[in-house]
């Protein structure tokens, strides 16, 4: 192969890079790091998940999605942790009072926000920073696509806390 | 005559061409006209277009080298609905102690707030008219979009003063006084 074909074929390769990048706006594989979200995703120290995410356009966001997004700390971290709380939820704020069903202690959530929580009890989310706003999610986790023996997992078999208490008015 | 191949290779320039202009738009340049009266004497409320720096580095860091810094103009989602932009000026960074209303008597809106870390106090220029982190406090730095950095505007003459349509930077009001 000449020196001419092979420039040639690297500037036709550099050429699709955007159109992979627009591609990218719609799904997009992601590397889950940490336990936050043990045990759906992660569940052993071994393995680390590699999962397909949906970009969402039109914003239709439903309670028990996982989703990634921006967290409000620092643009350039992403988090990933499951909505417990859509806008105008109202939750039980700690564990005593979801127990007894003590509505005296509600947090609402404030419009165009959610309430994000990891599905492990040890996680930095909405616990410790409060709702997020909408305009941070990134995506929507699909499923598991690596290692091979965890495809097909059901990422909603544990949800995580019920800390919903407007259940009754839905 | 045009063959198969040709029309996949015209197909595919094309396609190739509309998203590397779309890159652009998301991640490095927007130029986007400007509606509301909240930036007044930078901006006007109609019929003025602002050239937007959308980069990463510049957008979601604070600080010297290149980050955001107090005085600039920002566009950003609006925290309680993400599909309205609104234009800003950054009037405290993550660390600052923040007096929210000085012009109200009363404690609530008097009092002071410390910006944490990672977001960001934005106000209109014209305060008198603007909803901004007075009423919805803190805005994250994940809902910057982008740099305001110059404005044209399109009721002006095509060429006057050695501007075109009325072309002005927008500068850093802060650092400048």
């Amino acid at each position: 192969m000449s020196r001419r074909t092979v420039v040639r074929t690297a500037l036709l390769t550099v050429t699709w890079i955007p159109v992979m990048m627009t591609m990218g706006e719609f799904v997009h594989v992601s590397q889950i790091k940490g336990k936050s979200m043990r045990p759906t995703l992660n569940p052993s120290d071994g393995s680390t998940d590699w999962v397909l995410v949906k970009m969402f356009r039109p914003r239709n966001r439903e309670r028990n999605d996982i989703v990634l997004f921006r967290a409000p700390t620092d643009p350039n971290v992403v988090y990933c942790k499951r909505i417990k709380g859509l806008s105008n939820d109202a939750l039980y704020l700690d564990h005593d009072s979801m127990v007894k069903q003590d509505k005296t202690h509600l947090t609402l959530v404030p419009n165009g926000h959610l309430w994000v929580e990891g599905d492990n009890m040890h996680s930095v989310d909405s616990r410790s920073f409060g709702p997020i706003s909408d305009g941070l999610v990134i995506g929507k986790v699909m499923c598991v696509i690596w290692p091979p023996e965890r495809w097909g997992t059901n990422l909603n078999r544990w949800v995580g806390r019920d800390v919903l208490a407007n259940q009754d008015s839905e | 005559m045009i063959t198969g191949g040709k029309i996949i290779q015209h197909t595919s320039t094309l396609l190739k061409c509309f998203c590397l202009l779309h890159q652009v738009h998301v991640h490095l340049y927007e130029f986007t006209q400007t509606r509301g009266e909240s930036m007044l004497p930078t901006l006007a409320p109609q019929n003025d277009f602002v050239h937007v720096l959308k980069h990463r580095k510049l957008v979601h860091t604070v600080g010297l080298p290149r980050g955001l810094q107090i005085g600039d103009c920002v566009v950003l989602m609006k925290p309680h609905d993400s599909s309205q932009r609104v234009c800003k000026r950054i009037t405290g960074l993550p660390g600052d102690l923040i007096q929210v209303d000085p012009s109200y008597d009363n404690d609530f809106e008097n009092c002071f707030i410390r910006v944490p870390r990672g977001h960001v106090w934005v106000t209109g220029d014209n305060l008198s008219y603007s909803l901004d982190s007075r009423s919805y406090s803190v805005v994250p730095l994940g809902l910057v979009v982008g740099k305001v950095v110059a404005a044209n505007d399109f009721n002006k003459p095509l060429y006057d003063n050695g501007n075109f349509f009325g072309y002005r930077r927008i500068i850093n009001n802060y650092i400048n006084v």
